[in-house]
């Protein structure tokens, strides 16, 4: 993608691009933390919604990812990538949070899926 | 693994480093490997594709910026979208920080030590660092998350140049550890009736809000509708 201004498209585009629309908006907040973590009390209402708003972001960010995947993702019927979170989360859900457990489980009924819908 | 308080900073370093080879290291390396692949889609270099990894450290931002490039979103959507998806990492920092801080600390190395905080670290360091002596705490940190980091560098790096060539079913299993890590690791944070409130209304606006707003902003007006109504449920559910 073309940078906003013509000058700066090169081959250096890509990594000044990262570090003002990646690194700098990502990492602005772990900065402000140390900078007012004094002030900040984590039990605050304030940090309550922040916290609440982050998770819900996180949650937007993976739905995305699974209603218009990335890549050959979408190769995967929608069904298939729907049933693999689900079966993550089921397996959270009964197995005590067994992390890894839970990520094999959606990796085994995305990838059956993927080569049982013969989508590949 | 036990630290004893007379051990060097080096054997403290390298216990960390051991504890995140144990299993975490791994985890978060294999979730990144997706980031290598969408880096290759656009057509950026495989030094940008690690440099996310070790610059930005965190998934959804990355992810977010690849794919928003993909999808061909305005910059200033995408940088506001990266900025509100890292939100997060204020409260995350500031809860961390206190178990990392001692006195005369430099700003600096406080700085350095937030720029590790990520999923993985976090849920981690919060686990395991009050087990540890205060004064070795830094190097423990600093030996475990570094380690999550190399593994991960690596992961991104092997993903630019695998995933194209892996059969299909493997390069979207790949692809897909991305979402399926976010929410496994979001699962295991859920603390109360609120949390739970804010991972399914965000799962259920964010695809409703893709189709109604353009531009890159919709997950930032799905996060923050999605996020105020359960903050509302969680606090009606405390008493006052």
């Amino acid at each position: 993608m073309t940078p906003p201004i013509a000058a700066l498209d090169g081959p250096l585009w890509p990594y000044l691009a990262l570090l003002l629309f990646a690194a700098l908006p990502t990492e602005i907040w772990r900065w402000l933390a140390v900078l007012f973590a004094r002030g900040l009390d984590p039990d605050s209402p304030l940090l309550d919604w922040v916290r609440a708003v982050a998770t819900a972001l996180l949650a937007g960010i993976v739905a995305k990812l699974i209603v218009a995947p990335p890549g050959v993702l979408a190769q995967a019927p929608l069904l298939v990538r729907i049933a693999a979170l689900a079966a993550s989360v089921a397996v959270m859900a009964l197995g005590r949070r067994q992390m890894m457990l839970a990520v094999l489980a959606g990796e085994a009924v995305l990838i059956g899926g993927v080569w049982l819908t013969g989508a590949g | 693994m036990t630290v004893s308080p007379d051990w060097s900073w080096q054997r403290v370093a390298l216990a960390g480093a051991r504890d995140a080879l144990s299993l975490p290291a791994w985890i978060v390396g294999f979730g990144l490997v997706g980031i290598g692949s969408l880096a290759h889609d656009v057509g950026y270099p495989v030094s940008v594709a690690v440099l996310s990894t070790i610059v930005v450290w965190a998934g959804p931002s990355q992810v977010l910026f690849f794919a928003s490039i993909a999808a061909g979103a305005a910059w200033s959507a995408i940088a506001i979208a990266v900025g509100f998806a890292s939100l997060r990492f204020l409260p995350m920092t500031v809860a961390i920080l206190p178990l990392l801080r001692r006195p005369g600390q430099s700003v600096w190395l406080q700085l350095l030590l937030a720029h590790y905080v990520a999923v993985t670290a976090w849920t981690e360091g919060l686990r395991r660092l009050p087990a540890i002596p205060v004064h070795q705490r830094v190097a423990y940190f600093l030996g475990f998350a570094n380690t999550c980091m190399t593994v991960s560098a690596v992961g991104t790096f092997v993903g630019y140049y695998l995933l194209g060539e892996l059969p299909i079913p493997f390069a979207a299993g790949l692809l897909c550890l991305t979402p399926i890590f976010f929410l496994v690791s979001l699962s295991a944070g859920l603390r109360h009736r609120g949390d739970v409130a804010a991972l399914v209304l965000g799962l259920v606006l964010a695809p409703i809000c893709q189709r109604f707003i353009g531009g890159g902003f919709d997950l930032i007006v799905a996060g923050l509708v999605a996020g105020t109504i359960a903050f509302l449920i969680g606090r009606g559910r405390r008493p006052a």
